[in-house]
Order: C-alpha cells, then sequence, then structure tokens
C-alpha cells in the first residue's frame, strides 16, 4: 500500500474494514445470499423507477422510498464483505486487493460483455416479430446499464473469502 | 500461470508471536493479504516477499521455496526422509 495516503483514504479504510456487519457475509452460503438479495432489491427498485416514470404511480413511487434504504443497506454489507475492492482508491489497495480488483473488473466486463450481446439480439428479434421497440428500448437501455453499473460488485461479492481463522 | 509458491510464514509468524495485522502494517499490506499468503491462495510479489523476510530477519529463502518444506523437526534432527 502507498503510504501517501489523503485523510478521506484512511477514513475509507477504516469504514471499509469495519466488522459491525461481518456476520452478515461470514460464510459463502451468506454471501452468495447477500448477492442474491441485492440483485432482487435492484430489479425492484428499477421496475419501481420504471413504473413511477412512464405510469406516473404513486405507488409506484412510494415503493422507491422503502426500497432506497434497504438497497443502501446490501449495498454497505456487500462493500465491507470486499473491504472496499472497489471503493478504495488504488493507492489505498494492497498489491493482492489491486490483482484481484483486476480479476473482478475484467470478470464483469466478460459477462456484462454477453448479456449486452443478449439485449440486442432479444431487443433485436422482439423488433423482427413486429414489436413496439418504444416500449421495450427504455427499460432495456436502463436495465443494461444498471447491470453494468453494478456486475463488477456482485462478482467482487461472490469471489470475496471467508477470513482467516482466529489467531 | 499460477506456480505454487510454498511458505513457512504461519509458522514463523507463530514462533515470533507476531499478529497477522502487526506483520500486515509492517510490510504495508492488508491483514487479509498475509492470512492469503499463508494458506497459499495468494503468491507474494518480490518485493513483498522481500519485505516480510527482513520483517522477520531471516534470508527470503527461509520463508518462501518452490518446493514444499521439510518438517522442522527433520531439520533440526537431521533426518533425511
Amino acid at each position: 500500500m502507498n503510504a501517501q495516503l489523503t485523510r478521506y483514504d484512511r477514513w475509507m479504510q477504516q469504514t471499509m474494514n469495519r466488522r459491525a456487519a461481518a456476520p452478515l457475509y461470514a460464510t459463502a452460503g451468506r454471501r452468495r445470499v447477500l448477492v442474491v438479495g441485492h440483485i432482487a432489491l435492484t430489479a425492484a427498485y428499477v421496475a419501481a423507477f420504471l413504473a413511477a416514470l412512464l405510469d406516473a404511480s404513486i405507488v409506484a413511487a412510494c415503493l422507491l422510498v422503502a426500497l432506497l434504504l434497504p438497497w443502501c443497506l446490501a449495498t454497505g454489507a456487500i462493500n465491507s464483505s470486499t473491504r472496499g475492492l472497489l471503493e478504495l482508491r488504488r493507492r489505498a489497495l494492497d498489491e493482492r486487493q489491486r490483482a484481484e480488483r483486476s480479476e473482478v473488473l475484467a470478470r464483469a466486463h466478460r459477462i456484462t460483455t454477453g448479456l449486452l450481446f443478449a439485449t440486442v439480439a432479444a431487443v433485436g428479434g422482439y423488433r423482427l416479430a413486429g414489436g413496439n421497440l418504444e416500449a421495450v428500448a427504455l427499460p432495456a437501455l436502463l436495465g443494461i446499464l444498471v447491470v453494468h453499473w453494478l456486475m463488477p460488485m456482485w462478482v467482487a461479492g461472490l469471489r470475496a473469502q471467508d477470513e482467516p481463522d482466529d489467531e | 500461470m499460477s506456480e505454487q509458491v510454498h511458505n513457512r510464514l504461519a509458522m514463523v509468524r507463530a514462533e515470533r508471536k507476531v499478529s497477522r495485522q502487526s506483520l500486515a502494517e509492517a510490510v504495508g499490506a492488508h491483514y487479509q493479504t498475509i492470512g492469503y499468503i499463508e494458506r497459499g491462495q495468494y503468491n507474494p510479489s518480490l518485493d513483498l516477499a522481500l519485505k516480510i523476510a527482513e520483517y522477520f530477519g531471516l534470508p527470503v529463502e527461509a520463508l518462501f521455496s518452490l518446493k514444499p518444506f521439510r518438517p522442522l523437526t527433520d531439520e533440526a534432527y537431521g533426518r533425511n526422509q
């Protein structure tokens, strides 16, 4: 780790290394549940956002507010399980963490590329079948944007390892 | 390319009564990285291996090797097998 850490870097490092939520991600099984839960919350959030935007639904707007806190807590727990692998600046990571971050980003990129191809094929197929492209363009674009944004965190959460045994 | 590097870090650290956290702070690494090295899940760079060896005042080959280490009792009492 580089010694030239700012006060913000040190604060972030301490925040990301807090053990308060450790029981939530202590085992591989719990981390999988956490990531799957986060994916479900994200899907619900995007659906609520689209409903609020396109249908001006008050229920959807309320759902957006209600989902925000659990989504933030789940995001924080995943970031904590990775010790801030994606949140800390590069200079605040050691050599193994830097290598792991590169691996996570590479895997997330491969998965997202596959999903982008699948989305283009699905939307193209829908259009060829006579579907209304306008109706699916925004949900598809927003969906793939959110997946692209969050995939590294999901991959990092699934790749996180158990804590070493107590000394 | 993932050549397995064997190490005696856990043993030496326990013998010297050094915690992972202290060692990590001394060599500028995360304490989890020390655990990863001890479990053979991460091979340290030459830079980090040398820093760890320097911290313990040992030659790097006393801590890291490409071949499995012989049990210490065999080395101490001269058993060949």
